[in-house]
């Protein structure tokens, strides 16, 4: 019983926090209602009995990415910042306008109709059973024995961000005032 | 038990298709990033559902795992990115990076 509605709760939630997440033109907000999105997905993982997962997805996601993401939405002038090329250029404004909302919800419609209907002819045909879901003992040993190389490489990746992500990020010191090019 | 499962499916292909209309609707760096992390997070939640209703064991969920860490990686080198980018050219506008183009 408690599943089912961990599992319902958290598709509400998805559910909501996609719609508010593409309707928002405040990217700050967006952000806010993404942290609610991948609530939710840490939700279905718990309901789906994969408790490791779902504690992941919260430390990492809400506890990580969100919160960097939105130092990069402070840093880069948030939402009172406008660009002084927009009226140049004639550019799209930042957050998408009424072609671009179209061409997205056009996309988004086939490609969620087509995934859907893909999945409910996949499941009448697979034979479904509840199975069960290794717990986190089962998962260190597996990382460490069958999926040693991918959790190696893994290791070296985070090692590879971290160092470029500094180096990238590093403010230049450079004395001279480069001219912009436009 | 087909319901449960078509719901979590359900869900991965919402996910799916609103990542690829905020790819295509919004203008922003980090609102594209935003899009990035929901294709990814589909793509878990479709991994975890095969694992649950069908595979069984632990593989889905490793790959689940794998999926989370190439995500922080990449959301950390992008964001480095966009702060650079920021530094130079004052703006996070996709269609103002442009001099690779010709």
């Amino acid at each position: 019983m408690l599943p089912e509605i961990v599992l319902l709760f958290s598709a509400f939630m998805v559910f909501l926090g996609g719609i508010l997440l593409i309707s928002t033109k405040n990217l700050m907000h967006s952000c806010i209602f993404l942290l609610m999105c991948l609530f939710g997905v840490a939700g279905v993982y718990a309901s789906l009995g994969a408790e490791f997962l779902a504690v992941t997805q919260i430390i990492v996601y809400i506890g990580g990415i969100v919160i960097l993401m939105l130092f990069a939405v402070m840093l880069t002038g948030g939402k009172e910042f406008i660009s002084r090329l927009h009226k140049v250029l004639n550019l799209a404004p930042l957050m998408g306008d009424k072609s671009t909302y179209m061409k997205g919800s056009i996309v988004g419609l086939i490609i969620f109709g087509g995934l859907s209907a893909f999945f409910y002819q996949l499941l009448k045909v697979l034979p479904l059973k509840e199975q069960q879901v290794s717990d986190y003992k089962i998962i260190g040993h597996s990382l460490l024995t069958d999926n040693l190389l991918a959790f190696e490489l893994s290791s070296f990746l985070l090692l590879g961000a971290l160092i470029g992500a500094a180096i990238i990020a590093k403010p230049e010191k450079v004395s001279e005032s480069k001219p912009t090019d436009i | 038990m087909f319901e449960k499962a078509y719901l979590c499916l359900l869900m991965a292909s919402f996910l799916f298709a609103l990542g690829f209309a905020v790819i295509f609707i919004r203008k922003s760096i980090i609102a594209i990033l935003i899009g990035l992390e929901l294709l990814l997070n589909a793509a878990a939640i479709t991994f975890m559902t095969f694992n649950r209703y069908v595979v069984g064991k632990s593989d889905g969920q490793v790959f689940s795992l794998f999926i989370i860490m190439v995500a922080a990686a990449e959301a950390a080198v992008v964001l480095a990115i966009v702060i650079r980018l920021f530094q130079t050219k004052e703006s996070i506008h996709v269609d103002e990076m442009s001099e690779l183009k010709n």
